[in-house]
């Protein structure tokens, strides 16, 4: 007994000596990201780790948080002020939603940080994007996260099948005179052509109704299902839309119950696939149809360039039509933020690397790309083309930061990157950018509306319903839920944010 | 009323009763077994015969692209396959004993701090710590983090179990039995060992795969405990992983945009998830025959007979 006893104590003594040891090394950073798709980062961690050892004084390790299980992971990692993760993606439509969070103190407030080390960090983010950040924290008016300067602008698109458009007989400028509306003369040739399992109007119900309404998604609003519409001006998104600055119940709107009556007819007429009406089976619908070019009119949310990649993977010739210009609004202009927690043990570390990765091309393209030569080559005109390699190492590029600074790659074409900060940079903010509803007051009756709205709003934006009957039926198990207190509650702090 | 012929089996029921048990049985294994057979078919369906008519029995046409792939995973698959057979292995032999040897004293009428054992795991049933101190507690004070001993640990102890094998002993070791021993000159360990373990064999089996489907099917520890060290991820998590992601990018679909487009492009197909859950299926339910071997052993055998 003695013997172990002399062993233990001997090999708590060598441990205690290795904790000494290390720490003396360089202090390890943690950053959480969303969406990656990371099996091996050791070739690219120690190429960082060589680059920022004098620039940042620390190591860096990186949690990669995937798509399904960033949320969870996030969340615990905040709530429970866990040490060990320093710098965490955050955003307005995240479980760890960026509003929330600073302002009950999780996370640690950059104005400080950014006067002193941040010089290159604001030389190289928008203004707007800053701004857009500056919100009312647990310690004051100030900045929580750092915006990442990436498709800040939103912009709903027809998805066009031009190869089948001609096919048809029309061209795309008689698509571009078209209108939701008027859409019907085409699927009827469609579905006399290409017979009659063929369903034309390949949809993503939520994002066509918003589209034919010109409405928007109101950051703060239940995640699900959105309940509240603001409606856009679609001839000029800076100005106020047709009701004002108004937060509606979308439900509830005359536009609304147009767009579901087309809908519904073109649903009867066999232009949508019932299958897109089924919450469990409407994505992968999608996906399916999309690649076998399986449609005529889509919708999509536009990212710049994203043409070329679906012409490509389709195999015929895209074009995306836009509804409106492109608009900055509160949910895409907090799209992609990294904050430093609270509880971090490094943040003036923490934010040095933050400022370099945003302003600092090879580090971003290190971390975004991986490593030239394991993950990427160059071809003779500079461009990136991926490996093989790549397969093991996909973060998520947009949520990583200013993804301005990246490289071009083969796929995207020379000069995507500057034509990126222009369209983007171009783009317009809405009346109300930067409002976002603060549902704590009234999450009772959000979470009764979502439950109602689940089970309506899908089968009806899809137009698998008939709105005469399940429409008024909806918005009488609206009303029953707390719809109006909802509203109002909304509509007051938006008066308030506005100075109204 | 009589008889012609003898009944067959004395403890037999009338022809018409074992009809109808007969039937309901064969239903309740139907229901059993159909959906496992719904999802081996679905593994061996073609992408294009789930685009075309969706899940169905009798597929337009057969394809073995999702096992290709699942193989091609290579590294990544086996490895998490070794890990959750591990981890398995590792907690159920460690559970089991730690059950044994909490419940063997909370039976024995003469250990004196008996109630106390028996409030101190049974009072974990009622009042629980709550996710978030147990997994602060766990993570920062125990050291339960991206290690193998993250996803056992936890997991060890179960006063269910406890309750369950307690009552096991109390109603197949007599305290004759145990007296006998130890006039014999049998100590503690050896009346344990010798006596006692031999006669309960079949509430260990059955503790054995409560545990083994416990470790077998878990994925919750995965998901709190597992950061930055992916390599021993088990399987469950990796499947969980799958869906979840794809359930994520169906509700922000239309927030990611583009991106969300581009991801779900990358996400495995819906026969590759069945072809999964076969693999995870397998080898647990070869385990079921072994263990039920002496489930239903115990039912016919005990050591006081009379």
């Amino acid at each position: 007994m003695k013997k172990f006893l002399a062993l233990f104590l001997a090999l708590v003594m060598m441990l205690g000596c290795i904790g000494i040891a290390s720490a003396e090394e360089l202090p390890t950073i943690t950053i959480m990201f969303h969406g990656s798709n990371v099996t091996d980062d050791t070739a690219v961690l120690e190429k960082v780790n060589e680059y920022i050892a004098d620039k940042v004084g620390a190591k860096l390790e990186v949690i990669w948080g995937t798509w399904g299980d960033f949320d969870q992971k996030a969340a615990d990692a905040l709530l429970m002020a866990d040490e060990t993760v320093d710098m965490v993606f955050t955003c307005s439509w995240s479980a760890n939603e960026y509003n929330t969070f600073a302002k009950n103190g999780y996370f640690v407030k950059l104005d400080d940080l950014i006067a002193e080390y941040g010089a290159d960090l604001v030389a190289a983010i928008p203004e707007a994007l800053m701004q857009a950040a500056t919100i009312e924290g647990s310690e004051g008016k100030g900045i929580y996260a750092i915006n990442g300067y990436k498709d800040v602008a939103t912009q709903n698109c027809w998805d066009v099948n031009v190869t089948l458009l001609n096919e048809l007989g029309y061209t795309l400028d008689d698509f571009k005179a078209m209108d939701f509306y008027s859409f019907g003369e085409l699927f009827a040739k469609a579905k006399e052509v290409k017979g009659d399992s063929f369903y034309p109007f390949l949809i993503e119900p939520m994002v066509l109704e918003r589209m034919v309404t010109n409405s928007i998604i109101v950051a703060g609003d239940s995640g699900s299902t959105n309940l509240l519409s603001l409606y856009l001006n679609p001839e000029d998104v800076s100005a106020d839309g047709a009701y004002g600055n108004v937060l509606l119940n979308k439900f509830a709107t005359p536009e609304y119950q147009k767009f579901v009556e087309k809908m519904h007819e073109y649903y009867e007429a066999g232009y949508v696939d019932p299958a897109l009406a089924v919450a469990e089976t409407s994505n992968d619908t999608r996906t399916a149809a999309q690649l076998s070019a399986n449609y005529l009119i889509g919708t999509q949310s536009y990212a710049l360039g994203y043409e070329y990649t679906a012409s490509a993977e389709r195999g015929i010739e895209v074009a995306f039509v836009p509804c409106t210009d492109p608009y900055v609004d509160t949910t895409a202009s907090q799209g992609a933020m990294v904050a430093i927690n609270s509880a971090s043990n490094y943040p003036v570390e923490s934010f040095k690397f933050l400022a370099l990765l945003n302003s600092d091309p090879y580090l971003m393209t290190l971390l975004n790309y991986g490593v030239e030569g394991i993950h990427y080559t160059k071809n003779a005109d500079g461009l990136i083309e991926f490996t093989e390699a790549r397969g093991t190492y996909t973060p998520w590029t947009n949520g990583m930061g200013n993804v301005t600074i990246l490289p071009d790659t083969a796929a995207e074409g020379a000069g995507f990157r500057k034509t990126f900060v222009e369209f983007y940079g171009g783009a317009k903010g809405i009346p109300s950018l930067g409002f976002v509803f603060n549902n704590t007051d009234v999450s009772n009756e959000m979470a009764a509306l979502s439950n109602v709205a689940a089970q309506y709003a899908l089968a009806l934006d899809a137009g698998a319903v008939d709105p005469a009957t399940v429409l008024p039926e909806f918005l009488a198990a609206l009303d029953a839920a707390g719809m109006q207190t909802y509203l109002d509650a909304a509509n007051a702090q938006l008066n308030a944010y506005l100075g109204k | 009323m009589v008889m012609k012929k003898p009944k067959a089996n004395l403890n037999g029921f009338s022809t018409g009763t074992e009809i109808v048990f007969h039937v309901i049985l064969a239903v309740f294994a139907l229901a059993c077994i159909i959906p496992f057979l719904f999802v081996v078919i679905i593994s061996f369906t073609s992408e294009e015969s789930i685009r075309a008519i969706g899940y169905s029995f009798v597929p337009q046409s057969w394809s073995l692209q999702a096992y290709d792939y699942v193989f091609a995973m290579g590294g990544a698959l086996w490895r998490s396959y070794f890990n959750s057979f591990l981890i398995t292995v590792i907690g159920t032999v460690a559970s089991v004993a730690i059950c044994v040897l909490y419940s063997y004293p909370l039976f024995r009428k003469d250990f004196k701090y008996r109630n106390f054992f028996n409030y101190f795991s049974f009072i974990t049933m009622i009042f629980g710590g709550g996710l978030i101190p147990t997994v602060v507690i766990c993570k920062t004070v125990l050291g339960l983090n991206d290690n193998y001993a993250a996803l056992i640990i936890p997991m060890l102890f179960s006063p269910f179990n406890i309750i369950v094998m307690r009552t096991f002993f109390q109603t197949s070791v007599p305290m004759e039995l145990i007296e006998a021993a130890t006039i014999d000159g049998s100590g503690e360990y050896s009346t344990l060992t010798r006596i006692v373990l031999p006669i309960v064999k079949p509430g260990i089996a059955t503790i054995a795969l409560l545990n083994a489907l416990a470790f077998w099917n878990e994925w919750f520890l995965s998901l709190l405990y597992l950061n930055k060290n992916m390599d021993i991820m088990p399987l469950q998590y990796l499947l969980m992983r799958m869906q979840r992601n794809a359930d994520f990018l169906a509700k922000n679909a239309s927030i990611l945009g583009a991106d969300a487009a581009k991801a779900v492009r990358e996400l495995p197909s819906q026969t590759l998830k069945m072809a999964l859950v076969v693999f995870i299926v397998l080898p647990i339910s070869c385990a079921y025959p072994f263990f039920q071997r002496y489930v239903v052993a115990g039912l016919t055998i005990g050591s006081v007979k009379g």
